[in-house]
């Protein structure tokens, strides 16, 4: 044992789980929290969430990091990049959300609207805290490394909302994180499709035991 | 100033001699003679200098602006007396206009075709040229021999000295120049202050009337002409970059900023392309004007090769010097404020290929139906951020549940045996929430929400109208 601790600290031999050791924000679900890697969302990369409906849960599940994020006292922009509907104020203030950081980008549909590129450009500028991007159409894994890159380069953190397909679970990712919902009951079952540096797992998160741990 | 030629008549009062000077402002019959050495400042300069007066009878600064425009085609010396009046010094251009009168004929012409019709006066002083305006007197005076009787009646209300001054004057029975003139200058200043009797001295030429002069609003305009025609957006681009960047050091050399450049694409037969680009703050960077060029430009679908190109400002705006944050944007303290720097560029960006409506914020509205309660703000504008600080007041008073995303329009659900349906009948968990708007508006709501589950799990708000028919409507999700 002692041997193999002593060869574990050799230069060259990197191990898994010490890619976790990355800075990370609370989810305000400590049952998540648990189980992702470094105990939180990262605090800089890109996330992908796949949900198999729209309204599962998966913007539940973000509150409470959006809540916090928006209230810090050098809080950068919280950009919502082509949301399905309109998000609506009142439930997002009731929820903790500071207004004043949000910015929402929402354009009509045409040839000069790609939610990717708004996407990268937020990354990329450095204005802002967390990104969240809805895109339904299928993506490219070029474009998801692409995206993942970009968060490095703004130190952004980045949401990838996407639906839940068989053929989407089974592309390559290059996000980080990829987790999918499914809402079931007054929760969500959360699976951890892949996560760099963690395990993978499916369980059960109920979403109102975000209000007593939060406060929110 | 220095061409004006000093011209030394015997009727006109010199510097050298201060006697004669100040006989000039005491009437001659029965007035007492000057208190001593009139300790007021330097005797006035020795220049000639005559004023073209111009009052609006209706006080209006946009003719005002226009007219001080037109005046400068007569002198550059000309100073606004906002709301309504306009002072001229046309000395220096009575040879060019060949006399007084001519000028004053060529400046009424003027003012008539840009459809004023002020009262216009000539005056060896502006006090005297803008009071005389306002008194509405036709007022022609060259001399400044002939100053002081000339404005010795007017009265003094057409000074705009404050309201109490004029009344403590009139209850001595002061209520004309001349009268005024006449008081001893040490009790006058004592009663009514220094500045009345500065503004008297400066009526009658006795000391210098010095007024800021109005500056015309400057703009930039470039043109470049190209030898041979320009079909490729790039080939624009490239002839466009000396241009922007002159219009940098213009910008620069000012400290000021634009927020509006218009590039004027001009082809064949007269035709001509304008490129607008906007922007959401004084900016002043080449490097930046060249980067939304390059957006706007790759969109505009040209009518044919462009043979030359005009670079215009709007107006230029006082531009505060960004700060720039010490640390890189996400290390510690890094960012900095939200409302600066990279995050108004970001804002920009996006707007300038998406739109003016495609970037917003979101604020709360007092509202009683659930439509009105959100609304997308200019995440720039000023109430913006108040907005916020009043919802995050309201967050203490929230308790109800709402959905996270609302539609625009509440979606009609089919029903079956009295259940909505939503693929599959929908399941009621809580509610009814009655939502009734007050009755006395147009647009009346209500409804009984409730919150439901749709077969699949999700939580979607619902709600059925109080009225008949009683359908079922989908109006939001709540997940």
């Amino acid at each position: 044992m002692n041997v193999l601790a002593r060869l574990l600290e050799h230069p060259g031999i990197w191990r898994g789980r010490s890619l976790t050791r990355i800075d990370t924000l609370a989810s305000g679900f400590p049952e998540l929290d648990a189980r992702l890697a470094g105990g939180g969302w990262p605090k800089v990369g890109l996330v992908e969430i796949l949900a198999t409906h729209l309204g599962s849960g998966e913007l539940r599940l973000l509150l409470p990091l959006l809540a916090r994020t928006t209230h810090q006292s050098q809080a950068r922009w919280c950009a919502w990049i082509a949301p399905p509907l309109t998000p609506y104020a009142p439930a997002l203030v009731a929820h903790g959300v500071n207004l004043a950081r949000v910015l929402v980008v929402q354009a009509a549909t045409g040839p000069q609207w790609a939610p990717e590129w708004a996407t990268e450009q937020a990354l990329i500028s450095g204005a802002c805290d967390v990104v969240l991007t809805w895109i339904t159409r299928p993506l490219r894994p070029r474009i998801v490394r692409r995206l993942q890159l970009a968060t490095q380069r703004g130190r952004t953190l980045a949401f990838l909302l996407r639906p839940w397909s068989a053929r989407v679970a089974q592309e390559p990712s290059h996000a980080l994180l990829r987790l999918g919902i499914e809402p079931r009951g007054t929760g969500v079952l959360v699976s951890i499709l892949k996560s760099r540096g963690g395990a993978t797992g499916q369980w059960w998160l109920d979403l109102d035991a975000a209000r007593a741990d939060t406060g929110v | 100033m220095a061409s004006r030629p000093l011209r030394k008549s015997p009727l006109e009062p010199q510097s050298a001699e201060a006697p004669q000077q100040l006989s000039l402002a005491v009437p001659p019959a029965g007035s007492p003679p000057p208190q001593g050495p009139v300790a007021h400042g330097e005797p006035a300069a020795a220049l000639r200098e005559l004023w073209l007066g111009v009052h609006l009878p209706q006080p209006d600064p946009a003719l005002l602006q226009r007219l001080a425009l037109l005046a400068q085609r007569f002198t550059p010396r000309v100073s606004l007396e906002p709301p309504d009046g306009l002072v001229l010094e046309v000395q220096g251009s009575l040879a060019l206009f060949g006399g007084a009168v001519q000028l004053y004929r060529a400046f009424r012409a003027g003012c008539n075709a840009a459809g004023a019709a002020p009262v216009l006066t000539l005056a060896p002083t502006p006090l005297a040229a803008l009071a005389s305006g306002r008194a509405g007197m036709s007022f022609k005076v060259l001399d400044q021999q002939h100053l002081v009787s000339a404005v010795s009646p007017l009265p003094l209300a057409a000074l705009r000295w404050p309201p109490q001054v004029l009344q403590r004057l009139s209850k001595l029975g002061v209520y004309r120049v001349g009268q005024a003139l006449r008081l001893p200058r040490a009790g006058f200043a004592r009663r009514f202050g220094t500045e009345t009797l500065g503004m008297l001295d400066q009526l009658i030429a006795r000391s210098a009337d010095l007024r800021a002069p109005f500056r015309v609003p400057e703009k930039f305009r470039a043109k470049r002409q190209f030898v041979r025609e320009r079909e490729h957006h790039a080939e624009i681009l490239q002839a466009l970059q000396p241009l922007l960047a002159q219009l940098a050091q213009f910008l620069e050399a000012r400290q000021c900023g634009i927020t509006r450049i218009t590039c004027r694409l001009r082809h064949r037969n007269g035709l001509h392309t304008d490129c607008v680009v906007r922007l959401a703050q004084p900016e002043a960077a080449a490097a930046r004007f060249m980067e939304w060029f390059a957006e706007r430009l790759g969109r505009i679908a040209l009518p044919g090769p462009v043979r030359s190109l005009e670079l215009r400002s709007g107006e230029l705006l006082s531009r505060a010097p960004v700060p720039e944050s010490l640390w890189q944007p996400g290390e510690h303290g890094g960012g900095g404020d939200g409302l600066l720097g990279g995050s108004l560029e970001l804002i920009e960006r996006l707007r300038m290929r998406l739109g003016e409506l495609a970037v917003h914020g979101l604020s709360c509205v007092d509202s009683h139906s659930p439509e009105g309660a959100s609304r997308p703000v200019s995440p720039l504008a000023a109430d913006f951020r108040r907005t916020a600080a009043a919802a995050r007041k309201e967050r203490s008073r929230e308790h109800k549940v709402r959905p996270l995303w609302l539609l625009d329009e509440p979606q009609l659900l089919r029903e079956r045996e009295g259940w909505p349906q939503l693929a599959g009948p929908l399941c009621l968990r809580h509610g009814p929430e009655r939502i009734e708007s007050h009755w006395w508006e147009a647009q009346g709501v209500a409804r009984d929400y409730y919150q439901a589950t749709d077969v699949n799990g999700v939580a979607v708000w619902v709600f059925r109208e109080r009225q008949p028919p009683h359908r079922w409507f989908l109006h939001g999700l709540t997940g």
